[in-house]
């Protein structure tokens, strides 16, 4: 089920970024651990489609309870890696990548890599499916494991 | 953005044609077809406007919603979703389930649980206004993630005319944006009026403010005792905030007088003070910051004041149509009080509808403009034609101990019917929960109010007590269906509940024996 999910996920959100690809890509091979907050799709595009590294994406919301609690979770334990970065897009000042990778509920997480989508979870969930993902993404476990 | 590129060609190009030929300019713009911008321009972001959007992109229409919250005289604004999900029964139901929840921590004290200080217990204003604020932000966001799903076209401006067809929509910087629609729908809605005396704009807030107060409201006078100053009197002296209301004629007026009547009595026994028929005359800053407010006794002319921390005006709701600019469109029914007068939610202008609290005359309730305006939109472009039905809607006053009530009062029953022709029912009850923590139950009553020739069809039901929302919300469907004393009485009731009372009426009015329980299960 989750491939058939992740696929779909791939097509429609790709094609409409596809073409925000075509801008300028800034080299992102500076050791660079900071959290990127995202404040427009420019910025997005820069600095997490056109990453050498994957990227982890938290859709935030100040309003948002659980996303009080996931969100410094998720820089706790992104910041120290160097070959993971974190991406914190605010629901409300980001309308259009909310509405691309159709968002309809916050927190949600969706994993990137070279621009691909590659993982999504809705919800707070517990500290296992954040670690296992991590993992996953900082290339300490094989994918499908 | 398609919008905003229109009118940029489109004012290119009108400019210059304005000053010769703008009748034709007009003509070829309200005569030719399919050269609107819109099926449908929704003026109101509310309960109504929204049901009405959505239904209409539902049957295929191209549809856009404009809504703008004009800043209350405090300053307070708000997002997306109208006055229910911002500053009317979202917020109110919080507070007064956070209200409801202190007085149960001291009930539960009764049942044995232990809790450590519970003299201590007080509510955070901050913590609550957060919470309650955060919930408000979330809906309106889905509100807007929504509507962009639905491809519906949001613009965060205020409407008015034109012409029939031709809103102006102005942005907060100013900025204007021109639409044309083929149909619009007015569902502006209404905002708190605010009386003309010293001080009423500068040191008073309204219920736009008071869900979102920075500072806890403190010793709150509430001027006016509608359902909206009743309900804020409610919640905030059973969070602490001792309360005082101005009552200029009766209380709740409109609703049946003798379940009123039951409401403040119980609001008094916990300790809101009631100044019947009194007008507020002034509201002065002092120095320390609290509010010096006078008021006059119409009947005795005394006067009488007293300093408060915050004064709150509940003294009606007025329709948001004069900043419509309806001359230019051509509408002409508006009443008296600035509604627009809209049998079937048509007006004059065969194009132009108004759904929701701008209506004369119709319930201003929430699931009132819902219904309507999804009709509506299904009457505009689904080849529907049932229309909306105004009649025996349900409708809950959320003070601390509830008021329910569906089709008609009393006094309104009397009127039509003549007393000869009606048997009222009535009891009081005691609630099975109330025994152990030794709750009044002194305002615990229901009635039901019948024709009086078999087989008594009910005309009005009516409860005061705990929950009393969700109690009469079933009956409200039984009261659709035309029931009658017999059913009811015929229906076996859910024990212990206290919606099983109205099964159990048998008492009438009529035959003036005591309505008070004997004792429950018999």
């Amino acid at each position: 089920m989750n491939g058939v999910m992740l696929s779909q996920g791939l097509r429609s959100p790709m094609r409409h970024l596809a073409g925000l690809r075509r801008a300028k890509a800034i080299s992102t091979s500076i050791v660079h651990n900071e959290t990127i907050f995202v404040k427009n799709n420019d910025e997005f595009v820069n600095k997490v489609m056109n990453n050498d590294k994957p990227v982890i994406v938290n859709f935030h919301a100040e309003w948002c309870e659980p996303c009080k609690i996931l969100t410094p979770k998720l820089k706790e334990l992104i910041e120290p890696l160097n070959n993971l970065d974190l991406a914190v897009v605010d629901v409300e000042d980001n309308a259009e990548l909310v509405h691309t990778f159709e968002v309809k509920a916050v927190p949600a997480v969706i994993a990137i890599r070279n621009g691909l989508i590659v993982d999504k979870f809705i919800g707070l969930v517990d500290a296992d499916m954040i670690n296992n993902l991590i993992d996953r993404m900082s290339g300490k476990k094989k994918d499908g494991a | 953005m398609t919008l905003f590129n229109n009118f940029r060609k489109l004012s290119n190009f009108v400019k210059p044609l304005k000053r010769t030929e703008c009748l034709i300019v007009l003509s070829r713009r309200t005569f030719a077809n399919g050269t609107y911008d819109y099926d449908l321009a929704v003026l109101g972001g509310g309960s109504g406007g929204l049901a009405c959007a959505k239904e209409a992109i539902n049957q295929g229409a191209k549809v856009a919603v404009l809504d703008f919250v004009t800043p209350s005289p405090q300053g307070t604004k708000w997002g997306l979703g109208g006055t229910c999900v911002n500053v009317g029964c979202i917020p109110k139901k919080l507070m007064h389930q956070a209200a409801l929840l202190g007085e149960a921590i001291h009930e539960a004290v009764a049942y044995g649980w232990q809790v450590p200080s519970v003299d201590q217990v007080k509510i955070n204003w901050s913590s609550l206004t957060e919470a309650v604020q955060n919930h408000i932000k979330s809906v309106n966001w889905v509100t807007r993630v929504d509507l962009r799903e639905k491809k519906i076209e949001y613009i965060n401006g205020l409407g008015s005319f034109k012409d029939p067809h031709t809103i102006i929509a102005t942005l907060k910087n100013g900025s204007q944006k021109e639409l044309t629609a083929k149909n619009i729908v007015i569902a502006v809605g209404g905002r708190p009026h605010y009386p003309d005396i010293p001080g009423a704009k500068e040191y008073c807030i309204s219920s736009d403010d008071i869900f979102s107060l920075s500072n806890p409201p403190g010793k709150t006078l509430v001027v006016g005792a509608g359902y909206i100053g009743l309900e804020c009197a409610g919640f905030l002296n059973s969070l602490g905030y001792s309360s005082t209301v101005l009552v200029r004629s009766v209380p709740l007026r409109g609703f049946d007088q003798q379940m009123a009547g039951m409401i403040t009595s119980e609001m008094e026994e916990k300790g809101v003070k009631f100044h019947h028929r009194c007008i507020p005359v002034s509201v002065e800053k002092l120095e320390t910051g609290q509010l010096r407010a006078r008021w006059l006794n119409t009947e005795t002319k005394e006067q009488g004041e007293d300093i408060f921390d915050t004064v709150l005006l509940a003294t009606g709701r007025y329709a948001l149509t004069e900043q419509l600019n309806l001359k230019a469109a051509g509408v002409n029914v508006l009443s008296e009080n600035g509604k627009v007068v809209a049998e079937t939610e048509q007006t004059n202008v065969p194009h132009i509808y108004a759904v929701g609290d701008v209506l004369e005359g119709r319930p201003e309730l929430t699931p009132v403009a819902i219904h309507a305006g999804r009709l509506l939109a299904r009457r505009m472009f689904g080849g529907a034609s049932q229309l909306m039905d105004y009649d025996n809607v349900a409708t809950t006053v959320f003070t601390p101990l509830e008021y329910g009530c569906v089709g008609l009062s009393e006094e309104q029953a009397t009127q039509r019917y003549g007393a000869d022709n009606l048997e009222v029912y009535h009891a009081f009850y005691k609630p099975t929960e109330f025994f152990i923590p030794q709750r009044n139950i002194r305002n615990c009553y229901l009635k039901a109010v019948a024709l009086r020739e078999a087989p008594q069809k009910i005309l009005g039901l009516h409860f005061v007590g705990p929950v009393a929302g969700e109690v009469i919300q079933g009956f409200a469907a039984a009261v659709k269906c035309g029931i009658t004393m017999e059913q009811l009485v015929n229906t076996v009731g859910i024990h212990p509940t206290v919606a099983e009372e109205f099964t159990r009426l048998n008492i009438t009015k009529r035959s003036g024996k005591d309505p008070n329980p004997a004792s429950c299960c018999s």
